[in-house]
Formats: structure tokens, sequence, C-alpha cells
């Protein structure tokens, strides 16, 4: 980093500083602040990474490990659809729960607007935010899976480069719903709440529950489509072998594309 | 070329249909070094004029040059050599005092070193200890440190002593001063006339969104066009018409020996040697000057400890 201009004496009015935004180091101290601001929030901690373990192990000591799936290469009813399930919880709490109620909180208290009169932009918060949160998730998703397979005897994926693939497009979608609930709650309270209404909404009509098969039938078409429902299908098939559904895939891309251009629009940074 | 330039500022809110006037064809100006004091009762639109020039509010009308540069247009640049503290800003509350300096440091090519300032501000204690927990007087130091932590060229103060201490005051009227001596330009929004009298080299007196005055302190005290008083004691009746043949002198009041001559110019100077020619003996002799409370007083109509809504008009457009 170079000060070319720093000798300039301040008699001269319009002294000219290396033009540019922030460095590297600004773009690290701010993913590490967040880093810190996520890690000591503990009760926000619970969720990700306690919820996904505790699911593991209702379902672990159930007769879910037992069931063998035709066709998936030997796998069980616990590989294919419970531990998808459990992956699906990670992203969504992280994204569309947690993140959003952390940026509706440094709105709310002016500190995106304290940001932005410095040479940092607050959209460089909102950029640390989602790179801490995908740090989360994949901490998440690790501790899931090692639990899964280490206490429960999971299998790994038949297709573990589509698992990876389905997994990153999800949180995608999940981190684009977080942003378009951070965009329109007027509140941190507001965030937590709707954050939390369309994660469990999504969550119950995408097989977070159990069988979504006892729902309406167009109601379980419409869960399945929803990120959650899509992440939980398109996975559960990543194990098992078979092909993705292109629907699926095709609704997570939807996701992130239409979320992500409301939330760019609808964002308020005051 | 000023440090500070704005010129016809306007800003008007609409509430309940109603269109209010936040701030109205407010014009001021800094020069570079120069601690120019904005002034003003509750509602005046202090804030929303310094929150025009800092670009953080986009004025109806009226533009802002800082160092040259127009805080919408040259952002980047302006946001490189200004320094800004907003009031009721508040910070990443899970971060400490120490780990904030250094983040907002980063956010500088140049600048100052994180832990003399926190030191300077008297927070050396709280170094370690999160934004979150710490009192509000604390936290306005915290804000103050981060807005010097990039050695800006031009400082927004906004209500910097508010909750303040009086030691913790005196720490942060230093630093202020430092930076004077340092050359850097600051606005200091202030409703504390002892802040302003000592701070400030000019200052800008608001009232209902206008500029009621922009001058010195001792300027406005003057151009408010109030008198002195000499007050003192004796112990014999004053020889009649002493004192109202002497140069400044406007009007005498006696009553049990207390003395009060009102009026302008040498007034103590003046007073004392007719006293002394006379052969008076006075004891308790004092001058009591105007204040800016006063000259405030005197400017616009009212103390300014007053609460004063905005001015509202019922205009459609905004």
């Amino acid at each position: 980093m170079t000060t070319t201009a720093a000798t300039t004496t301040s008699s001269s009015p319009a002294r000219p500083r290396p033009t540019g935004g922030p460095g590297v180091r600004a773009w690290g101290a701010l993913v590490a602040a967040e880093a810190r601001m996520v890690v000591r929030d503990t009760a926000g901690l619970v969720m990700p990474f306690g919820m996904p373990v505790l699911i593991l192990v209702m379902y672990g000591i159930s007769e879910a490990t037992e069931i063998v799936l035709p066709g998936s290469g030997g796998r069980t009813a616990f590989d294919v659809f419970v531990v998808p399930v459990v992956l699906a919880i990670v992203v969504g709490i992280v994204g569309v729960v947690n993140m959003p109620s952390f940026l509706a909180t440094y709105r709310r208290t002016g500190v995106l607007k304290r940001l932005s009169v410095t040479p940092a932009s607050p959209a460089m918060v909102l950029v640390a935010q989602v790179v801490v949160s995908a740090v989360q998730t994949a901490l998440g998703v690790a501790i899931a899976l090692v639990v899964a397979t280490a206490a429960f005897g999971a299998s790994a994926p038949a297709s573990p480069e589509v698992a990876l693939g389905v997994l990153a497009l999800a949180a995608a979608a999940m981190y684009a719903v977080g942003m378009l609930v951070a965009a329109v709650a007027p509140s941190p309270n507001a965030a937590l709440a709707l954050g939390l209404v369309a994660f469990f909404a999504f969550g119950a009509t995408g097989g977070m529950f159990g069988d979504v098969s006892n729902l309406p039938e167009p109601v379980a078409r419409v869960g399945e489509m929803m990120p959650f429902g899509a992440a939980v299908q398109a996975l559960g098939d990543a194990w098992a072998g078979q092909p993705v559904a292109a629907a699926h895939l095709a609704a997570l891309g939807t996701a992130v594309v239409v979320c992500s251009l409301l939330a760019a629009r609808l964002f308020r940074w005051t | 070329m000023s440090a500070v330039e704005a010129r016809s500022l306007t800003k008007h809110y609409r509430r309940r249909g109603a269109v209010k006037v936040a701030v109205d064809d407010v014009s001021l100006t800094a020069a570079e070094g120069e601690v120019l004091g904005i002034l003003g009762p509750n509602g005046a639109g202090k804030t929303t004029t310094v929150e025009m020039i800092a670009g953080v509010r986009r004025p109806d009308h009226g533009t802002v040059r800082v160092v040259g540069l127009d805080p919408f247009a040259d952002r980047a640049a302006v946001r490189r050599v200004l320094g800004v503290q907003l009031q009721a800003g508040y910070l990443h509350g899970a971060l400490t005092v120490r780990e904030l300096a250094r983040l907002y440091r980063t956010f500088y090519r140049d600048g100052r070193d994180p832990d003399v300032l926190i030191e300077r501000l008297g927070l050396a204690e709280q170094r370690e200890v999160r934004y979150e927990k710490l009192s509000g007087g604390q936290q306005q130091r915290v804000a103050i440190v981060l807005a010097l932590v990039g050695d800006p060229r031009v400082v927004i103060l906004d209500e910097l002593t508010t909750g303040l201490d009086p030691q913790a005051r005196r720490q942060v009227w230093a630093v202020v001063e430092s930076l004077r001596d340092g050359g850097a330009t600051v606005l200091l929004v202030s409703h504390q006339m002892e802040e302003v009298e000592r701070l400030c080299d000019r200052v800008v007196l608001l009232d209902a969104g206008r500029v009621v005055a922009h001058d010195t302190p001792a300027g406005l005290v003057a151009g408010a066009g109030l008198d002195q008083r000499v007050l003192f004691q004796v112990t014999e009746p004053l020889p009649a018409a002493l004192l109202e043949a002497v140069p400044g002198v406007d009007r005498v009041e006696e009553r049990d020996g207390r003395v009060v001559v009102t009026g302008s110019g040498d007034l103590l100077q003046e007073v004392s040697t007719a006293l002394v020619r006379a052969g008076v003996v006075a004891t308790g002799t004092r001058l009591e000057r105007a204040t800016l409370d006063d000259a405030f007083l005197a400017l616009a109509g009212r103390p300014l400890g007053d609460d004063t809504s905005v001015r509202t008009t019922t205009e459609e457009a905004a």
C-alpha cells in the first residue's frame, strides 16, 4: 500500500490522496469483525449447530438407520431423507434467520449509516456477513456430517460432487431469501420473526417435520419448489445416486435470482 | 477555498400531510484550520445541517463543498478526508473498543494510532471492553476515536460532550484543541455555551432552521447590542449625577448601598476612574458581560435552552 501524498502539507487545499477504495486489509478486518460478532452471539449458534445434531440423534436412534432403500447402493432412509433435511436446516437457519437479524440490527442501530461516512461502504458489511455465513454453514454441515457418520454410520453421498454443488446452490438460495428478509423487515424484531416464519414455512412444506405426503397435494407441490424442499429433494437424489430433477435445481436458481434482485431493489441502508 | 462551504441548504420533511421545514436556506463557511460552532436549541436544524454537509442526507436545495468536493458526486474522495461523529450512532456491539478502533483504521490509507487515540480520550481502561457494555459517555468517546482515526482534514462532531462527566468533557475539549492546532477544520455542533465559547473561532447561530447570526463568539455578543453591567457597593450614598455623566453609562441604579451601572464601551475603567476622582470608596466591584446565552436570547427572542419544534407550513410541495 502506498501513501504517495502523505507528505503534502495541509496548506494545499485539495491534498491529493491515493484514489481507490479500501484495500484488502479493510476487507479482512471487516470479515474478522463479522466473525467475532457471530461467534460472540452465543444464542445464535445454538440453532445452526445444535438443532441439526439433535435431529440426527432423534432419527439416529430410530429404525430409519435400518431401512435400506432399493436403488440407492445400500443407503438407508437415514442417509437419503434425514441427512439432507439436516443439511437444509443448517443452510436455512444461517441464511434465512441469523444473517438477516444481524443486518437488520446493523441498520436499526445505525451501524450501516456510520459505515457510510467512512471510505468503507455499508455494502462491504453485507458481503462480509455472507462470507462469515458461508463459513458458519460449512462448519455446521461438517459437524452434522461427522455426527451422522461417526455416531450413526451414515454413508457418504453416491455423487459427492453433485451433493456439494446442490448444497452450494441451496446456500445461495437461502442467503438470497435472507437478504430479502433483511431488505423488507422494518426492525430487527421483524427480521427475526419474518426469518423464522419463512424458515418454518419452507421447512414444514419441505419435509423438515417428516414425510410431506400427508400434506394436501398442492401444498406439498409448492413446498417442493421452495428453497428448503428443493434442497432436500436434490440432496436426497445426490445421496442415493439418482439424477437430480431439473425442476429442483431450477427452483433453487430462481430463488437466488428473484430474491437477490428484489433485495437489491428494496434494501434500505438507514 | 474554504474547507467547508454550504450554500442555501434547505431540507423539508413531510409528516402527517404537513410539510415541515427542518433547514431553511442555511449557508455557512469554515476556513481551513477553523473551529466553527453550530449552535442552537433542539430542533433548530443543527444535525440535519451537518448531515447534509457529511453527505448522509441529500439537501432539497443548495450545495455543499468539503475541501472543494461534492460529498455526493465525489463521495469516495470526501470520505477519505472527512471524519464524522454522528449523534446517536451505534457500532458493532460485541466488538471491543480496541477492535473497533483498529477496524475503522483499516478503512483509511493514512491515519492515527488507534491505541494513542483511545488513551487520549481516556478509554485506556476500557480498551478490551465490548462496546455494548460501555456507558453512554464512553460510547460517545469511542465515536470520537473513530471519527479521528483516519486523520481527517475536516471533522464533524455532533454534540460531542453530551452525557460526559466534567473530566471527560475536558479531555474531549483538549482533543478538539489539538485538532485545531494540527490544522484540521472542525464543525462542532453544540448547544452548550461554555463549549462553544472555549473552542470555537466562529459560530453559526441557528434557530428554527434558519441562520440567525454568523460571527465570532465575541462578535455575536457585541452584535446583539447587549450592555455590560458594573456592580459595586458603597457605604455612603453616591454624589448626585456623578456617574450619569461618565462616558458609556446608560443607567445607574442604587439601592441600600448596592449600585448597578449599565452601559457599554470601556465601562469598568470609566466608572472606576470617576469613583476614585470623587473619592468614593467602592467595594466588591465586578463586571458582568453578556454571554452567548444572552446573545441568543436577544437574537432569537427566547432562551437557548427552550425546546422548539421546527416550523410547520401547510404547503403541499416538499
